[in-house]
């Protein structure tokens, strides 16, 4: 996994590319969740454009970012979730969870 | 196409990416819908990390074998470890609600199980798991499409 960290009105993008897994990708996206919280930035969208699968560990850390942000009061809502991505969150119900976008202005001003 | 196709890999991650690609070669191959393809690509991998981070404990000198059998009617793929594996029963019992986000783990088998026609474990003889899945071709997508 691989990523870039943009702003834009207040809110941090975070492009991610290649797969969303297990191993040191749970660390990596992690940290830099906490390196935001702590920089008092936290509303996230996560871009997933270029990010063609995820698997149940993947998700695993999407999760997790999204609760350490919420309990810092912060979001974290999915941009460009490609079909492969939306069957594993539609079949683990966690598409009720998940704010998704399709579009990255709309996903910005969800957040004012 | 030959009738059975074998991979096997090391126990890393970086490997999936290739599982994906035979995956989405197979079933194209056998004439799945797109999101067939999706599902059963999504559900191997998932067979294949649960392989190498379950079974394997993600030790790279333990391998995952991959068996398609590209069948008539089905695709049938079988996932062996050669770790010390874990209580899938014990599991299966217990299958955590995916969509609880205090879960953090725990939503591979019910990926599978959803996605998939038919999912089997069982105890190989001398040390490891093997998992069968199934999708058969004129079965209905279990998500949907886009």
């Amino acid at each position: 996994m691989k990523f870039k960290m943009r702003q834009s009105s207040g809110v941090t993008i975070l492009d991610i590319s290649g797969k969303l897994m297990g191993g040191a990708d749970a660390d990596h996206f992690r940290d830099m969740i906490h390196c935001l919280i702590e920089d008092g930035e936290t509303k996230v969208i996560v871009n997933l454009a270029d990010v063609k699968w995820v698997n149940s560990t993947g998700v695993g850390i999407l999760i997790t970012g999204y609760t350490t942000l919420r309990k810092n009061k912060g979001d974290l809502k999915l941009l460009n979730v490609s079909n492969k991505i939306r069957s594993v969150l539609y079949v683990t119900k966690l598409n009720l969870i998940f704010e998704c976008y399709d579009n990255e202005n709309e996903a910005v001003n969800s957040f004012s | 196409m030959a009738d059975n196709i074998v991979i096997e890999f090391p126990s890393s991650y970086r490997w999936l990416n290739v599982i994906d690609l035979i995956c989405g070669e197979i079933a194209e191959e056998m004439g799945f819908s797109r999101q067939a393809l999706n599902e059963i690509s999504i559900s191997v991998i998932e067979a294949c990390t649960n392989a190498l981070e379950h079974g394997n404990k993600c030790c790279p000198e333990s391998n995952v074998k991959a068996v398609f059998h590209s069948l008539p009617e089905r695709l049938s793929v079988e996932v062996f470890d050669f770790g010390e594996g874990f209580d899938f029963e014990d599991y299966l019992r217990h299958i955590p609600d995916p969509s609880n986000i205090d879960q953090k783990r725990g939503r591979g088998i019910y990926i599978m199980q959803e996605m998939m026609d038919s999912l089997s474990f069982e105890k190989q003889p001398d040390r490891g798991m093997k998992v069968t899945l199934e999708k058969r071709l004129n079965g209905k997508a279990k998500t949907t499409d886009d």
